[in-house]
């Protein structure tokens, strides 16, 4: 595909999502720009990167979260577009016009979409006159706890404290009595202080144990606004999704074409262009609430990607550079099963703990209707700087049957040794009888995982087995992992092909 | 030759031969013949049943995959002292350590307090998401090495008991 829409992308990201954005550029034919923290030198991004750039020290707020500095680095390096991924700065409003001052193409939506959808509080009120349900709740940000009191007590217990900045579970809480209220508030504001900048929370009414049903939306500058599908994102741990699937057991056809229409709605009446997700609580009875919109490029936007076909990156960057969505992305429809376990550096074993350390062995799981998308390889280093997300595995099968098999085969055959990981909980969770009969609620991983006891005798003696033959072979067994200094010249140098023509 | 090793509080005994085609393990009433199939990667025979098993050894400690399980054990080394990493400061009933580094959000408890087992103790962030940990037992706070806003790693304890 011949395609020049772009001279450079700068993908402001990391990981496994920095390499996503990377590959779909590359399909594009325009050369990226990755950035980097110091932390991050030889990280996967930056290898799959054209050409990459310093631009700070760990810290995400001197790199990452750095507006002034990435504007810079674009404009140095002939940059006339940058993506933004998910977390850092994607949902930030500040940066797509920092990039319209630079005269650099923002790859997302609007900031005045943006700021509207971002801000929970109000996009809860002009959907609700849109005509889309909401849940009960607080119409302003709670100021006082005397306003939080009185709101709790007329939604009734239990309640849910949110970030009004919020996303991806931080700065969330549940509290079922009055006399947590208080501590919950302050840790709620805490986190969203961190993690948003933003120390506003607010309060709604705690739906139990509702399914998380989100649809993919897409608008373009030419009067198209479409939804790509549900998915299904109920299985959570700490307010956070690790299992997502495609199509949800629990729509009808009817059901579907409702909910994808309120999405539509959602979208439209945002005014709003480029991917996005409308997330939905659905409740029992088949009741559904708009519970926000992400406006960005969605962590499980793969499994939409398998079932329909369409690259949504792809779009995302056409639809940037002024063009009309895909036709056959209008045309997209839904076929067969698609299921992605998020692979976090974290301990199941230890209430999801994050865990941190370098990468002893790597090796990936492949076939047919497999798809890693990764940021880490042997040899990386899992620090405390970043969000613990490594890889998500997805699978696609024709049927839910056969991709749940599928992603039980693949998440035993994915080997990551140094780190924890959570790939056995995981395996457990789609061998349940619960999950397999498609009853996913967000609260299954309490009702249904708490009491899961892994008999380990027979693993440790296995594991000491092991341990025994590995030390007598190799007393010195100790893989030493290099840590270059200085970048090598397979980072520095710019796009170049064997046999490329020579133009100057 | 003997080799012991821990998992958590347990100590695991095996006996190691060279054989013919493998290397011969036995652990309590089992036997396994294990061998390298390439690096990292071992094959396990248990009474004619096969298991892959994935192993790396480093800094003391074994890291291993069995089916998506994760393990580590801790390989005591020479001089017979044992490594406490894959232990962690789970014996250390009188400390209260960040459970990795971090930095710390919160104090709960001031020094000279009296404190209950299981009450939290301490906030402390990582990776973006904050984490409470509870005191390991009843006791008064006998020091604090830390105030809120510091940096905190994993050898250090935070906080120390009078139990």
């Amino acid at each position: 595909m011949a395609h020049k829409s772009f001279k450079k992308i700068l993908v402001a990201n990391r990981g496994e999502i920095a390499v996503r954005i990377i590959n779909a550029c590359r399909l594009l034919d325009i050369p990226t720009l990755a950035v980097f923290s110091s932390a991050d030198k030889n990280s996967v991004h930056v290898l799959a990167a054209d050409s990459a750039a310093e631009i700070g020290p760990p810290a995400p707020r001197e790199s990452y979260l750095n507006i002034e500095k990435i504007i810079e680095t674009a404009l140095a390096h002939n940059c006339d577009a940058i993506h933004p991924g998910y977390g850092f700065l994607a949902e930030n409003p500040l940066f797509p016009e920092a990039c319209e001052k630079a005269g650099i193409v923002f790859i997302g939506p609007s900031a005045e979409a943006m700021r509207l959808l971002g801000n929970k509080i109000q996009s809860r009120i002009k959907m609700a006159t849109a005509g889309v349900p909401i849940i009960p709740g607080m119409k302003t940000a709670g100021a006082n706890l005397e306003m939080f009191e009185k709101a709790a007590y007329e939604a009734g217990y239990p309640i849910l404290i949110k970030a009004a900045a919020g996303g991806g579970g931080k700065g969330m809480r549940v509290v079922h009595r009055k006399e947590d209220l208080q501590s919950s508030v302050e840790g709620a504001m805490r986190e969203a202080k961190n993690a948003f900048g933003d120390d506003t929370v607010y309060l709604e009414k705690y739906i139990e144990n509702p399914r998380h049903i989100e649809f993919q939306v897409l608008g373009d500058s030419h009067g198209n606004t479409i939804h790509l599908f549900e998915r299904e994102c109920s299985i959570q741990r700490r307010h956070q999704k690790i299992i997502e699937e495609t199509p949800s057991t629990a729509l009808t056809p009817a059901l579907r074409a409702q909910m994808g229409a309120a999405a539509v709605r959602v979208a439209t009446a945002a005014g709003y262009r480029n991917a996005g997700t409308v997330e939905f609580l659905l409740d029992k009875n088949g009741g559904f609430y708009f519970l926000e919109m992400n406006t960005r490029l969605q962590v499980e936007h793969p499994i939409t990607e398998m079932t329909t076909s369409v690259d949504i990156v792809v779009e995302q960057i056409r639809i940037a550079a002024g063009e009309k969505i895909s036709d056959y992305v209008l045309k997209a429809t839904q076929r067969g099963h698609a299921i992605e376990c998020r692979i976090y550096a974290e301990d199941a074993e230890n209430n999801f703990l994050p865990s941190s350390g370098d990468i002893l062995f790597y090796e990936e799981p492949a076939g047919p209707g497999i798809r890693v998308d990764s940021g880490i390889k042997s040899g990386s280093v899992v620090g405390v700087d970043y969000d613990p997300i490594l890889a998500k595995l997805i699978v696609y099968a024709p049927s839910r049957e056969l991709a749940i098999s599928k992603m039980i085969n693949a998440l035993k055959d994915y080997k990551i040794l140094g780190i924890k990981t959570a790939r056995r909980f995981m395996i457990d969770v789609l061998n349940h009888s619960e999950f397999k009969a498609g009853r996913t609620y967000t609260d299954f991983i309490d009702k249904n995982m708490s009491d899961r006891n892994v008999d380990m005798v027979p693993a440790v003696e296995l594991a000491a087995a092991v341990t025994s033959a590995a030390i007598l072979r190799k007393p010195q067994a100790t893989p030493s992992i290099q840590r270059e200094k200085a970048l090598s010249p397979w980072q520095t140098i710019g796009p170049w092909e064997i046999g490329m023509r020579i133009t100057k | 030759m003997i080799n012991q090793f821990r998992h958590k509080e347990e100590t695991i005994e095996t006996k190691t031969n060279l054989g013919a085609s493998g290397v011969e393990v036995t652990v309590g009433e089992n036997k396994y013949l294990v061998t390298e199939v390439s690096t990292g990667k071992y094959n396990v025979l248990l009474d004619g049943v096969k298991k892959s098993v994935y192993c790396i050894v480093k800094n003391e400690k074994s890291y291993l995959d069995i089916d998506g399980l994760l393990l580590e054990l801790a390989i005591p080394s020479e001089d017979g002292t044992s490594a406490s990493a894959a232990g962690g400061h789970a014996g250390e009933k009188d400390k209260i350590f960040a459970p990795m580094p971090g930095k710390i959000v919160k104090l709960l408890v001031k020094e000279g307090e009296k404190v209950a087992e299981k009450q939290p103790m301490v906030i402390v962030e990582a990776m973006k998401m904050e984490n409470q940990v509870n005191s390991p037992s009843a006791g008064t706070v006998k020091k604090i090495n830390f105030k809120d806003g510091d940096q905190v790693g994993t050898e250090i304890p935070i906080i120390e008991l009078d139990i």
